[in-house]
């Protein structure tokens, strides 16, 4: 770690006192956010189930997660924060050291990034930037390290400008994942941040150590299938706590995750088994595509699905901040070291379906998956969310609203900012969108 | 059966009384700050024109962005599936309706019975919306009502940038001190915003008829600019500013006659 | 007469008791998904192991084996070298050795594999004009490579021969001339070349040629199915239009279901591109042995459907329980 004053390379320097000033109305501001959105889930089903108090306090970022990671430095662990869902959280694991993922979610922090890059980049990295700068969030500021994936154009340059503030590593991945030298070399990659973090801990990765962390991870996966699966029915979890639940996992201790997540699906089956439905199995099955949605503030479109006039109920999310955090699981052969890790390498790479890539035939893994899952979760229309700045889903619009023509969805482009000034605006499309579903239904 | 539509826009308020699928009496007031008072005042309006009082009416339903603050109402219903209403019930083969606003611009395609199937919304900029034209008009010391008619005297056109009002008004500056003509100026302003228009209809998909509402289907100056840049012919209604809140009132009769099953 | 067809059935009846038995075992014991059916297969391969041992003891004319070999690789795939070929047995059981010195396997490079896949129909060309080959010339009195190589194939170490299973059936050689139509079907010379030989040549070739294979398959895993001619009847047959429906037993892809993620290429025994590769609908190769790893290990419910016909009779499922031993 370095000790001495690291020049920056791209970020002002900032009076201490406006920092904290910042941090404070911004802390304020989400806490107050995150209370409200919570309350607001709680209104809209008054039967919530009792697993889904324990995923409200997670929720608190400010609260018992980031307190319970400090005393985990203090005995001696790292934590290894990360930005994209390729980054290796196995490898983290097995290395004893904590994973998180650190994509802000502060619409505020993204009006301080804006002193850094143009307005016109990616909000979710300007906000990423801003929460860096006046160290807003704790997960962040808890990191020791931090992971990112030379996705996108915004990603790629994200991790120069936290250079200024972390030791950051960049893995480079291929744009086209189609490939046996793509394999090859996201696969060095692969054994390039094991060496990386076995050398920053301070702990070797071994066999049994891996085995672990992958048999752990499976569990999680589990977990989470069975929670997915138990929406494809009649509405027995709104959307929101779900993609709640999603979501937590980025933070939250792993095991603890999947033992409530089980206890969870518990209580849901229960409320299958009584028919206890959270809204109307008549209304609006939408499922939502596109930019990932981080917690707190970014929880403004689904709380407009959910509360619209008509309401519709979010059944499933292509998001990589919710369904796609622990979709696929790492299938290992057999299990030595060399295969475990070529295992994590592919699950990583393999099944993405992230925009970032391209091949000859088009993304179509991507298509197959929203296709499949429209299907089997009876969706009945797609919300295509876009922040503005967002080339790759931007581009790929077309080719999935064709796609979903054939089938018969309609989908909407919704795009939006990081911003709570358009809510009125996006409640009339939203709105609109819906009745058009209903009416479809109705039919 | 009495029902009463109500579109509560932006600028003004506009309510429509409908007695037994046919428009009997029309009202309107500016929205200002309080858009439920002015819509009061629009349905008022309305009744005593047709000799009503407010108990007579069966079912209110609200449109418009600001709906929800809509006094009487028993309901709303988006702007996109009022105005797929009242493009059907002025035109039974209309299939593609655009409305343009003083602040927004949409389009929506529906079937024979109404029913949205797609629907497209401006960018959050006023370029494409009723504003730009009122803030063109400023810069060329025009009087609003004047630039459409005196577009259509222009022979060509010059360009100005129709992706920012902040932007269209500094061409149009600079437009003025090159010495354009202000028929060729005017023109170009509709030009600009039908360009606007069209590519966001394009976006959608244009199917046949294509019928035009909203305020600034009033504006001959627009209209002729729009059936160029579209290529295909528009059907206007009359009250085209009006249309908003027929089809909200369709929708009240609809709901209403669902009710009392 | 009697006692010796009571022998047999009781034979038999203990063989399907023990593989029954054994698959029991199998499905109690272990709970975990992703390795059920490859623990099966191997008691199968057990099983037929020993039966097949036992009919190479009697002097059924292999011709009829090789018949019933090809014409069942037709409908039912490469069923036989995934479960019951002695071969494969030995090939598979190395794996748990190798698996025991914590060594990996290596995978041949892509393009060799379609080479080498390719290379086995040079070999089974070899296996049948052989003996033409050698009608032609006179087999001489002392040692010389046609002599070694049908020694190997053939003759008294008949019964260690299913070592070498699978090329005994390529060279027909039996007691008495094949006459039909005039047409003298059968190459009693081998029997000549028999008994010219010297015992200890051809023995230590036979034992260098089985050691080296799994040596092989140490590292490689089912390297000798790679060049085996066995599957070639189907790659032949399935050329002609007439035969589409051919294998009955096959591995089915749903394009949807599938997320490309790629297990099933890495986990392939054969290191068969195909399933990965192809896009949905009927998985058509003859490399494929059918051992069923990659339906076993795929985490999508239905993406990989093994039908025999239009009946599903396995099928990909979330295998998400994490293994308690191995």
């Amino acid at each position: 770690m370095k000790s001495e004053k690291i020049e920056k390379k791209y970020t002002p320097e900032i009076p201490t006192k406006e920092i904290e000033e910042l941090r404070n109305s911004i802390k304020t501001a989400s806490q107050k956010i995150m209370a409200e959105n919570i309350e607001r889930m709680k209104k809209t089903d008054p039967n919530r189930p009792e697993a889904m108090k324990y995923f409200d306090e997670i929720a608190n970022l400010f609260g018992k997660r980031p307190a319970e990671i400090l005393a985990e430095k203090e005995k001696g662990k790292k934590v290894i924060g990360y930005m994209c869902l390729f980054a290796p959280t196995e490898l983290i694991l097995a290395a004893d050291a904590i994973p998180v993922r650190v994509n802000s979610g502060w619409y505020d922090a993204s009006k301080v990034g804006d002193r850094v890059v143009p307005v016109e980049v990616c909000p979710v990295i300007r906000s990423t930037i801003g929460a860096e700068m006046i160290g807003l969030s704790p997960f962040l500021e808890l990191s020791d390290a931090l992971i990112s994936v030379l996705t996108c154009d915004g990603m790629t340059k994200l991790s120069e400008i936290l250079s200024d503030y972390k030791t950051i590593w960049g893995m480079n991945i291929p744009r086209v994942k189609d490939s046996a030298h793509s394999l090859r070399f996201w696969n060095d990659e692969i054994k390039l941040m094991k060496a990386q973090i076995e050398e920053f801990t301070g702990n070797k990765i071994t066999r049994k150590s891996l085995k672990e962390a992958i048999e752990q991870t499976q569990k999680a996966t589990k977990a989470f299938r069975r929670l997915q699966d138990l929406r494809k029915g009649p509405p027995v979890i709104m959307g929101r706590d779900a993609m709640l639940v999603n979501q937590a996992y980025l933070w939250d201790d792993k095991v603890r995750w999947t033992e409530k997540t089980e206890a969870l699906c518990d209580e849901l089956e229960k409320r299958v088994q009584r028919k206890d439905w959270v809204c109307s199995p008549e209304t609006p099955r939408v499922l939502i595509t596109g930019t990932p949605m981080f917690w707190p503030d970014n929880w403004k479109v689904p709380t407009l699905v959910e509360e619209a006039n008509p309401k519709g109920i979010i059944v499933a999310d292509e998001l990589c901040s919710g369904e796609r955090i622990l979709n696929d699981p790492v299938g290992v052969d057999e299990w030595t070291m060399d295969d475990m890790l070529n295992a994590i390498g592919e699950r990583y790479l393999m099944s993405s379906t992230c925009p970032c890539f391209t091949s000859s035939d088009g993304n179509e893994d991507r298509i197959n998956w929203l296709i499949n899952k429209v299907k089997e979760w009876n969706v009945q229309g797609v919300i295509y969310f876009v922040v503005r700045g967002c080339m790759l889903y931007g581009m790929e619009y077309n080719r999935i609203k064709k796609a979903l023509d054939k089938i018969n969805i309609p989908a909407y482009y919704l795009d939006t900012e990081y911003t709570r000034e358009d809510v009125g605006q996006m409640k009339t499309r939203v709105e609109a969108f819906l009745e058009m579903l209903t009416a479809r239904t109705e039919i | 059966m009495i029902t009463v539509g109500m579109d509560l826009g932006t600028q003004r308020v506009k309510a429509v009384v409908l007695k037994d699928d046919a428009v009997i009496s029309r009202g309107q007031a500016f929205s200002g700050f309080d858009p439920a008072k002015a819509a009061e005042e629009a349905v008022k309006e309305a009744l005593k024109d047709a000799d009503l009082k407010i108990s007579d009416v069966v079912y209110f339903v609200a449109t418009g962005s600001a709906m929800d603050m809509a006094p009487y109402s028993n309901g709303t219903v988006s702007t996109m599936g009022a105005d797929a209403k009242a493009g059907i019930y002025l035109f039974p083969k209309a299939r593609t309706i655009i409305d343009v606003g003083a602040e927004e611009a949409r389009a929506v395609k529906c079937d024979e019975k109404a029913v949205m199937v797609d629907f497209i919304v401006n960018e959050r900029c006023a370029a494409g919306a009723g504003t730009f034209i009122e803030a063109m008009a400023r810069a060329l010391e025009v009087k609003l009502e004047e630039m459409g008619p005196l577009s259509l005297k222009a022979e060509h056109a010059s360009s100005i940038n129709a992706s920012c009002v902040i932007f269209g008004e500094s061409d149009v500056v600079s437009l003025i001190h090159r010495q354009e003509s202000k028929p060729e100026i005017a023109r170009a302003v509709f030009d600009a915003m039908a360009d606007r228009i069209s590519s966001m209809v394009n976006r959608l998909g244009i199917n046949p008829d294509v019928v035009l509402i909203g305020g600034v289907a009033k504006d001959v100056g627009f209209v002729a600019s729009l059936k160029r840049k579209l290529g295909v012919d528009v059907l206007i209604p009359d009250f085209p500013d009006y249309a908003g809140a027929l089809g909200a009132a369709l929708t009240a009769a609809t709901r209403a006659k669902e009710g009392k099953k | 007469m009697i006692w010796e067809i009571i022998g047999d059935i009781l034979r038999i009846a203990v063989l399907a008791g023990l593989g029954a038995a054994g698959i029991l075992t199998i499905l109690i014991w272990k709970k975990n998904l992703a390795t059920r059916i490859t623990y099966t297969r191997l008691v199968i391969q057990a099983v037929a192991f020993a039966a097949i041992f036992y009919v190479f003891t009697y002097s059924i004319p292999l011709l009829y084996v090789l018949i019933v070999l090809f014409t069942m690789t037709i409908v039912l795939g490469r069923l036989y070298c995934g479960w019951l070929c002695p071969f494969g047995l030995l090939m598979d059981l190395v794996i748990p050795l190798r698996k025991a010195f914590s060594i990996g396997y290596r995978n041949v490079p892509e393009k060799l594999n379609k080479s080498l896949h390719q290379s086995r129909y040079v070999i089974l060309l070899f296996f049948l004009f052989l003996p033409i080959l050698l009608w032609r010339i006179q087999p001489p009195p002392n040692f010389n490579f046609a002599v070694v190589m049908a020694q190997l194939l053939a003759g008294p170490f008949r019964i260690y021969s299913v070592l070498l299973d699978p090329m005994i059936p390529l060279v027909v050689p039996w007691k008495g001339p094949l006459v039909v139509n005039q047409i003298n079907l059968s190459y009693p010379y081998v029997q000549d070349i028999i008994n010219y030989a010297g015992k200890n040549i051809s023995e230590i070739i036979a034992i260098a040629f089985v050691g080296l294979t799994l040596v092989g398959s140490f590292y490689i895993r089912r390297v000798w199915c790679r060049f085996c001619p066995t599957g070639a009847s189907l790659a032949v047959v399935n050329r002609f239009n007439g035969f589409k429906w051919a294998p009955l037993l096959h591995i089915e892809k749903d394009e949807e279901k599938c997320t490309k993620c790629g297990v099933c290429k890495r986990v392939c025994q054969s290191q068969v591109p195909d399933v990965y590769e192809q896009k949905g609908g009927k998985i058509t190769t003859s490399m494929c042995t059918l051992c069923l790893r990659c339906a076993e290990m795929c985490p999508y419910a239905d993406a990989l459907k093994v039908k025999l016909g239009n009946k599903t009779v396995f099928k990909s499922r979330n295998w998400l329980e994490p293994s308690t031993s191995e």
